[in-house]
């Protein structure tokens, strides 16, 4: 048994070990948020923190995080601050990383896609622009997630130019250095459709890669606004770029250390420093394995910011757990979609702005 | 979105004399419409409105007018508000009753019960071309050149919404002459009795717990006269038991089949209710969340002015607990609309009201907070919609 999880590999823990000691961080990290940031402590008013499974944990609505500024260290600690894309028009997250959660970030991210990519760093051929990650003090979500995943692989070259169209002399060099051995590809996994894939296939491109892999996520929306299946992707990518394991991954800036990689089964693993809990709208109690509800992630990484417990605003259901076909312990899980959004009614009526975030003035 | 005409008529509108008619035939058959039309069914708020627009009703409103000589105002523009569907209704008929001829530009966020309604109002346009022509709904942009242009040529506007709504929607000239009316968003509360609750009868308890659904959750709490402030009148001891078994008897209902069937919550409005709590809290202007299912508690210390614009509704209730009426006074602002009340005698609320000379513009009981009435925050829509002689 593992003395501590954040040691411990990624997909070898089963329930009976890792909840005892996930309870007990989730805990600590609790009560170090509640006295080292004002807003959590009132939010947990006099709770007393001892909660006796995972489900008693407090959990924050993950829009609190573009509310307000929320962290549990002080601004001279700041190292970084991640932010989330967002739409045109809203708030982006600001998710506050001492050097120190930073760190733990890289050491976690290493560690759950090594057992995707193996140990050795490969050549990388990402599925985006370089523009993304030119602005570095502030980090877009889809910056930071090339820029995280950037050092599990050398040779970095971007597949597409800054107008998103496709740099085919780049891929071209790419494949032939590297075609015949194992690559790293990674991208969002709209882009990698709509300017990859789909790029590829109508300006009448193939490569026949020998063994790569590729890793996306960003999320499903627009693909299945487009009817894109999961299965349409796959197949669209071996098609187009050889001999591929594709591996989607579910994540979100606002929780670091909880990513969430689809195996070769489709089912999306919690690795051992995190897990999920599916609660039901409106009682917010948790639901039994197989009930769809709204996912709540854990995650023993946020000690900078109160991010360790959140309500996410997706959709899902948790399939097993530490009995997947592919062999890997943990709880597994499918995704199923962003909750269907209302319009914000309010009195902001006749008024033709989006308001729906609290006290923003238009 | 181009400027569209919901309801078009050949015929050019002319003003008439107060309570015509042909407007009173016009709301009987649209009142006829509503209460046997089956898409109006499932809607209560356009079943309350067909009631409202029967002749009798629409006789008692309007018979304490008659005699005072009232004359139409001329043409007269409204902003409908998004958050209550069939509003705009009730303040362009009364308009339209005043002999006027009434442009109602729908927002775009109205949807569900205002679009059976627009068809309800579309099918009259063939039988009622005069009054049709008096009463044209309009959909387009806020900003469209034909909604600007016809500003600047009306003798009244009525805006309902947001402030930022109301203060973008006045950037637009009107005639020097032309009268403005506006309805800003406002916060309303209830207060309710500890003792009459732990003497009530199960029955009684029931009535209250229905009666308080109704008020405040149809329109998912978004009203603004839907009550965001739960104030507990009575002994400490005393409300400690009398929370218990209203929200008990609350739960009790909105789980029940007909609960669940009228005030039905999305999953994203439970959420937003929730995130909603939490940010209250955090900003420290309530505290402790308590999630019951279908509505969220919060304490309160206060009316807390700030709640106007941050209370989004949803299902989200800030409780306050008081010992006298008298402990509110202080806190009302021009922003605190319709107080609901339960327990409390009618002549004990008066008798309070009179001390107080800022705020609340209407009381009523608990069950009543809906209900249009034709003094709408402090303005008698009907003298505000005529010229008096």
């Amino acid at each position: 048994m593992p003395a501590n999880l954040l040691e411990a590999s990624p997909y070898g823990v089963p329930m009976a070990e890792k909840t005892p000691l996930l309870l007990e961080g989730l805990q600590a990290l609790s009560k170090h948020h509640q006295h080292h940031c004002l807003a959590y402590q009132r939010l947990l008013g006099s709770e007393a923190g001892l909660y006796k499974q995972l489900s008693e944990l407090p959990f924050l609505t993950v829009p609190l995080f573009k509310q307000r500024q929320l962290k549990s260290i002080s601004e001279g600690d700041v190292f970084k601050v991640l932010t989330s894309s967002g739409t045109t028009g809203t708030v982006p997250s600001r998710i506050y990383l001492d050097a120190e959660t930073a760190k733990l970030q890289s050491r976690v991210l290493v560690k759950i896609m090594q057992e995707w990519l193996g140990k050795q760093r490969l050549p990388m051929l990402i599925w985006d622009s370089p523009n993304v990650i030119q602005n570095r003090t502030s980090f877009s979500a889809r910056g930071a997630g090339i820029q995280g995943l950037s050092f599990l692989g050398r040779y970095h070259t971007y597949a597409l130019n800054d107008d998103m169209s496709l740099n085919i002399p780049a891929i071209e060099a790419f494949f032939e250095r590297f075609g015949s051995e194992p690559v790293f590809m990674f991208g969002f996994t709209f882009m990698v459709w709509k300017f990859g894939l789909q790029a590829l296939k109508d300006q009448g491109f193939r490569f026949n890669f020998q063994n790569a892999v590729l890793i996306h996520s960003g999320g499903w929306k627009k693909l299945e606004d487009e009817a894109v299946s999961a299965n349409t992707f796959n197949t669209t990518a071996k098609a187009m770029l050889g001999q591929l394991r594709v591996h989607n991954f579910y994540g979100m800036v606002e929780q670091v250390g909880s990513i969430f990689v689809a195996c070769e089964e489709g089912h999306l693993h919690c690795p051992s420093y995190a897990d999920v809990l599916v609660r039901e709208p409106g009682s917010w109690q948790v639901q039994a394995h197989g009930q769809a509800g709204v996912l709540q992630v854990l995650s023993l990484l946020p000690r900078s910011y109160p991010g360790h417990s959140l309500l996410t605003e997706d959709r899902g259901r948790i399939l097993g757990e530490d009995n997947c076909a592919c062999g890997r312990k943990g709880k597994y899980f499918e995704v199923l979609g962003r909750m269907a959004k209302v319009e914000a009614r309010g009195c902001s009526d006749t008024f033709d702005g989006s308001g729906s975030t609290t006290g923003a003035a238009e | 979105m181009s400027f569209h005409v919901v309801n078009p008529t050949a015929t050019e509108p002319q003003l008439a004399a107060f309570a015509d008619p042909l407007a009173l035939a016009y709301c009987k058959a649209l009142s006829h419409a509503l209460l046997h039309e089956p898409t109006a069914r499932p809607h209560s708020d356009l079943i309350a409105l067909g009631y409202w627009l029967r002749p009798a009703n629409i006789e008692r409103i309007l018979s304490p007018y008659r005699d005072f000589g009232l004359r139409p105002l001329g043409h007269v523009f409204h902003a409908a508000p998004g958050n209550v569907d069939s509003l705009f209704v009730y303040s362009g008929i009364l308009s339209v009753l005043c002999g006027n001829l009434n442009t109602i530009r729908l927002s775009d966020k109205a949807g569900g019960s205002a679009e059976v309604l627009c068809g309800l109002v579309q099918n009259l346009a063939t039988n009622h071309p005069e009054v049709s022509g008096r009463f044209q709904i309009i959909r387009s942009n806020r900003d469209a050149a034909e909604l600007i242009q016809l500003q600047k040529h009306i003798d009244g506007r009525v805006l309902w919404g947001s402030n930022e709504g109301i203060q973008a929607l006045r950037q637009r000239p009107i005639p020097a002459h032309a009268r403005e009316l506006t309805f800003a968003n406002k916060l309303s509360f209830a207060v309710i009795s500890s003792k009459a609750v732990i003497t009530a009868k199960p029955n009684e308890l029931q009535q209250l717990a229905i009666n308080f659904a109704r008020d405040n959750l149809t329109f998912a709490q978004q009203a603004c006269s839907s009550a965001k402030v739960i104030v507990w009148r009575g002994e400490k001891e005393n409300t400690a038991q009398a929370k218990q078994l209203f929200w008990q008897a609350l739960s009790t209902f909105l789980i029940s089949d007909e609960g669940q069937s009228k005030y039905p919550l999305t999953e994203s409005e439970h959420y937003r209710a929730l995130n909603n709590a939490q940010d209250l809290v955090m900003a420290g202007i309530v505290s402790r969340v308590q999630t019951c299912g279908g509505y969220i508690r919060v304490a309160g210390k206060g009316l807390h002015q700030t709640l106007v614009n941050s209370h989004q509704g949803c299902g989200l209730f800030v409780e306050v607990a008081i010992t006298e009426l008298e402990e509110l006074t202080s806190e009302l602002t021009a922003e605190h609309q319709t107080m609901s009340y339960w327990g409390i005698s009618e002549m004990e609320v008066s008798n309070w009201l009179r001390t107080c000379l800022i705020g609340i513009d209407r009381a009523v009981p608990i069950g009543k907070a809906l209900d249009f009435n034709v003094v709408w925050d402090g303005i008698d829509l009907i003298r505000a919609f005529s010229r008096q002689l």
